[in-house]
C-alpha cells in the first residue's frame, strides 16, 4: 500500500485528538491499534445495512472509520450521531457525493451499502482510486457489471469482499467439510429456499423529492424515474430498476453455503416461474421458483419450503441431496441425515477449512495481506451469476440456455440484451 | 340516483376507450356437425343432429366443456327445452372444481322450488332474475350471457332478465374471472327429456383494443391483470396506447401498462415467436418512440425495443 502521504494526517488526526480529550488513554481503553497501523475506511450508504458497517468496522481494533457518505442528509448526519455516540472521538468527515472519497488519497478502503444499481460503479471507481472494496450483496444489479468489476479489480490489484456475513459463520463451514469429506456420496440436488416475496408497495403518487435528498444522485446510472418514497430507501429493491427483490437479496446468503460446499460448475439450462405483485407499483417476484441444471447437478430455487424435513422450521434454507444421505440447513443449523438416522455433526470429520475471523476483519486482514478475502470477487461473481440469470428468465418467461463459457445464453438475443443494461447519463462504466 | 351514477361512469367508460366504440365480431362455437370445440364429460351427453347441440341424458354428470377458457365475453345462442327439460350453461369454471364459476339456469316450468332464484336465466342459486322470462316448452328461445368483468348479464329474447354485479354478491365475490363455459346435460327426473341448443356464437371481449384498455384502469387488481394478459396477446397494436397510458398521472394505470410494455416486446423476442410478430411489434414501438412527448416513457419504449433489436 502506498502509505507515505498517509502518515502524516494520521500522526496529525492521533495528536489532536488526545490534546483534544487530554486522554491518551482512550485509544488504548477501546482496543484500537496504534493509529498508523489502523486501516481507514469510508462508508458509502447509511441506510440500515450502512449503519452496521459502520458499527461493525468501527469496533475493530485496527480500523478508522474516516468518512461516511449519503446522498440523503438526514441519513448523514443521524449515522454521525450514531458514530459520535459509540465513538466520541470520531473526526469522521460527511459527504454526500461519494467521488470526494475517492479522491481522497488517505482512505485506504470504502464499504458500500447502496442500492444495488450503484454497486458496481461505486466499486469501479474505488479500484481506480486504489481503494479496497466491502461491498453489500448482490454483488452486482448486472451480469455484465459483475465482468467489468473483476477486470479492474484485477488490473488495480484490489481487494474485495461481498458484504455475506453468514458466510464467515461456523457453521457454513462446517456444512462445507461435510459434504466435501463425500459421507454423503455425491451430490446430486440441492433445495434452496427464502419464504415469502416482494410486495407491491400499494400505488402512491409520484412527489417533489425531500430537499435533503439527492434524487438524481440516488438514481445515478439507473433510468430516470419520479420520486415516490417507496422508491426510495428501505424497500427499492422491490423495484427490478434497482435490484431483484427478495429472491435477489436472499440468494447470495443461501447460494453461498452451496457454492462453499461443492462450488457448481457448467451451468446451462435456467427455468424461472412466478408472478408479481398485483397490488403495487413494485414489480419484482411475488414469487419465484427456478430450475437451474449445472453439470451433474440440478439446483431448485422455491419460494416456499421444499418437501423435505426440517425444512418447514426453516425460512432460507439449503437441502443438500447425496446418494448415501442428506444434509439440511440454515445460518445456524443443520441436519443430516443417513438412513434412519438424524444428527447434527459427523465428528470423525476433521476440520479442515480455516475459520473466519470474522467477515469485516477478514477482509481488513486482506486489505494489509493483499491476499484475497473469503468472499473474494472472483468467488462472489460465480455465486452471484446464476442470480441475475434466474431474473431474466423470470423477466422473459421463458426457459434460457446457458454457455458458462462464453457467459452469454445460447439462442436468445433478448435473454443477452437483458446482461447489461446502460447507464444514464452523465454516468458510464469504464469498458 | 343509482341510475344517474351508472350512467355517468358508464359515460366516462365510453369517453376512455377513445370514443371508438367496438365492433363486436362474433365466431360460431358449434359447427353443427360434431363436438368439435367441446370436450364432453362422458360420451353420449351430447350429440350433434342436424345442426343443433341435443342433450337427451338422464341424470348428472353428461356435461360438455369448451376446450378454451374465456373471461369476458357475449355468449348468444338459441335454446329449446322439453316440457320438464334441466339444463343450464356453466361460466368460467374449472372442470376440476365443480363448485367453481356458476350456472345460468335453463328450466322447464316443472317443479316445485323453481323460484326466481332457480328458474331460467337466474344464476343458478346466486342471484334471482328480477325480469322472469317467457319459460313455455317446446320453443326457441335467444339467450345472450354477457360477461364484462364483474358484470354478467343475461337476456332471452332480448329481454335483460337479470343483471349482476359479482363483486357484491357474497357467494359469488371469490370466483375466478375466467374459466371453461360449459352446457349442462340434461338431468330432469324423468326419462325421455332433452334440451336442444342451435347457433351458438361468442365475441371474445379480450380481443377488442378498448375493451382491455378500459379494464387496465380497473379497481379490481385481477381484472387489471386479467386485462395485462389480454393486452399481451393483443401485441402491437396496443403499444401505442398503453405508451399514453404510461404517460399519464395514475400510479396504478401507470405500472400496469408499463408491465403490459415489457411483456409485450419479451414475448415478441421470444425465439419460437414468428417473424412477422416481431417486426409488428418492432415498428410498433419504432412509431411510439417517435410520437410519444413523456421522455420517462419514451426511455423505457427504447431500452424494452432493445429486447427486439431496436436499440436506441
Amino acid at each position: 500500500m502506498e502509505k507515505a502521504s498517509k502518515i502524516n494526517r494520521r500522526t496529525f488526526i492521533a495528536g489532536s485528538a488526545m490534546g483534544f480529550f487530554g486522554l491518551p488513554l482512550i485509544s488504548s481503553a477501546s482496543g484500537k491499534a496504534a493509529p498508523s497501523d489502523r486501516v481507514r475506511v469510508a462508508v458509502i450508504g447509511l441506510g440500515s445495512q450502512g449503519r452496521s458497517h459502520m458499527n461493525w468496522f468501527n469496533a475493530l481494533p485496527d480500523v478508522e472509520i474516516a468518512a461516511l457518505c449519503d446522498v440523503d442528509k438526514i441519513r448523514l448526519e443521524e449515522a454521525m450521531k450514531q458514530l459520535q455516540s459509540v465513538n466520541p472521538g470520531s473526526r469522521a468527515e460527511l459527504y454526500t457525493d461519494f467521488r470526494h472519497i475517492l479522491d481522497r488519497n488517505d482512505i485506504d478502503a470504502i464499504t458500500c451499502a447502496t442500492p444495488d444499481h450503484w454497486h458496481a460503479l461505486i466499486a469501479v471507481m474505488a479500484f481506480l482510486a486504489g481503494k479496497d472494496v466491502y461491498g453489500e450483496k448482490p454483488l452486482t444489479y448486472t451480469l455484465a457489471e459483475g465482468q467489468t468489476l473483476l477486470k479492474y479489480l484485477q488490473k488495480n490489484k484490489s481487494v474485495f469482499q461481498l458484504g455475506t456475513q453468514i458466510h464467515a459463520g461456523e457453521n457454513f463451514h462446517r456444512v462445507a467439510e461435510i459434504i466435501q469429506s463425500g459421507r454423503l456420496g455425491k451430490i446430486h440436488t440441492v433445495r434452496l429456499w427464502k419464504t415469502g416475496g416482494s410486495p407491491g408497495l400499494g400505488f402512491p403518487p409520484n412527489q417533489a423529492p425531500p430537499d435533503t435528498l439527492n434524487w438524481d444522485m440516488w438514481l445515478g446510472p439507473a433510468p430516470y424515474e419520479e420520486y415516490t418514497p417507496v422508491r426510495c430507501h428501505g424497500s427499492y429493491r422491490y423495484f427490478l430498476d434497482y435490484s431483484g427483490g427478495v429472491f435477489a437479496d436472499f440468494w447470495c446468503h443461501i447460494a453461498d453455503v452451496m457454492f462453499m460446499s461443492i462450488h457448481p460448475k457448467g451451468l446451462y439450462s435456467i427455468e424461472s416461474r412466478g408472478e408479481r405483485p398485483h397490488d403495487g407499483i413494485a414489480d419484482a417476484p411475488k414469487w419465484i421458483d427456478t430450475d437451474f441444471k449445472f453439470e451433474d447437478l440440478n439446483v431448485f430455487w422455491t419460494t416456499i419450503p421444499p418437501d423435505v424435513p426440517g425444512s418447514d422450521k426453516m425460512h432460507i434454507g439449503a437441502h443438500f441431496e447425496g446418494a448415501n444421505g442428506s444434509l439440511t440447513c440454515d445460518y445456524n443449523n443443520c441436519l443430516i441425515r443417513m438412513g434412519n438416522e438424524v444428527f447434527n455433526d459427523i465428528k470423525e470429520i476433521p476440520v479442515t477449512l480455516p475459520r473466519s475471523p470474522g467477515h469485516q476483519q477478514n477482509f481488513i486482514d486482506a486489505v494489509k495481506s493483499r491476499n484475497q478475502p473469503e468472499s473474494n470477487l472472483a468467488y462472489a461473481r460465480e455465486m452471484t451469476i446464476p442470480m441475475h440469470l434466474a431474473v431474466i428468465s423470470f423477466r422473459l418467461k421463458r426457459k434460457l440456455r446457458w454457455d458458462y463459457l462464453k457467459e452469454n445464453f445460447i439462442g436468445d438475443q433478448a435473454a443477452d440484451y437483458l446482461l447489461s443494461r446502460t447507464y444514464r447519463k452523465p454516468w458510464s462504466l469504464p469498458a | 340516483m343509482k341510475t344517474i351514477i351508472y350512467f355517468i361512469s358508464l359515460l366516462s367508460l365510453i369517453s376512455l376507450s377513445n370514443s371508438q366504440p367496438d365492433s363486436h365480431e362474433f365466431v360460431s362455437l358449434f359447427n353443427g356437425r360434431d363436438l368439435n370445440n367441446w370436450k364432453p364429460d362422458k360420451p353420449g351427453g351430447f350429440e350433434a343432429i342436424d345442426g343443433e347441440l341435443v342433450t337427451r341424458s338422464f341424470g348428472a354428470g353428461n356435461d360438455i366443456y369448451s376446450e378454451r377458457a374465456w373471461s369476458n365475453f357475449i355468449l348468444r345462442f338459441e335454446f329449446l327445452l322439453s316440457e320438464v327439460g334441466n339444463s343450464g350453461v356453466f361460466i368460467r369454471r374449472n372442470h376440476a372444481d365443480p363448485g367453481s364459476g356458476f350456472e345460468v339456469q335453463l328450466l322447464a316450468p316443472w317443479t316445485p322450488w323453481r323460484d326466481d332464484l332457480h328458474c331460467t336465466g337466474s344464476l343458478y342459486g346466486h342471484v334471482q332474475v328480477t325480469n322472469r322470462p317467457d319459460e313455455t316448452t317446446g320453443v326457441w328461445y335467444k339467450m345472450e350471457i354477457k360477461c364484462d368483468r364483474n358484470i354478467v348479464t343475461v337476456s332471452v329474447n332480448d329481454k335483460i332478465t337479470t343483471i349482476a354485479d359479482i363483486d357484491t354478491v357474497k357467494t359469488l365475490s371469490d370466483k375466478p374471472l375466467s374459466g371453461l363455459i360449459g352446457f349442462q346435460g340434461n338431468h330432469a327426473e324423468k326419462e325421455g327429456q332433452f334440451a336442444k341448443f342451435r347457433n351458438i356464437r361468442i365475441c371474445d371481449l379480450d380481443s377488442e383494443p378498448g375493451y382491455v384498455l378500459r379494464g387496465i384502469n380497473a379497481k379490481n387488481e385481477l381484472q387489471r391483470f386479467q386485462s395485462l394478459d389480454a393486452s399481451v396477446k393483443l401485441g402491437a397494436q396496443m403499444v401505442q396506447p398503453l405508451a399514453e397510458l404510461m404517460s399519464g398521472d395514475d400510479p396504478v394505470v401507470k405500472s400496469v401498462a408499463r408491465q403490459a410494455l415489457f411483456d409485450i416486446a419479451a414475448k415478441a423476442s421470444d425465439p419460437e415467436a414468428p417473424a412477422r410478430q416481431k417486426k409488428e411489434v418492432r415498428s410498433a414501438f419504432k412509431k411510439s418512440i417517435k410520437s410519444t412527448s413523456s421522455a420517462i416513457t419514451v426511455n423505457y419504449l427504447r431500452w424494452i425495443a432493445g429486447m427486439i433489436g431496436n436499440t436506441r
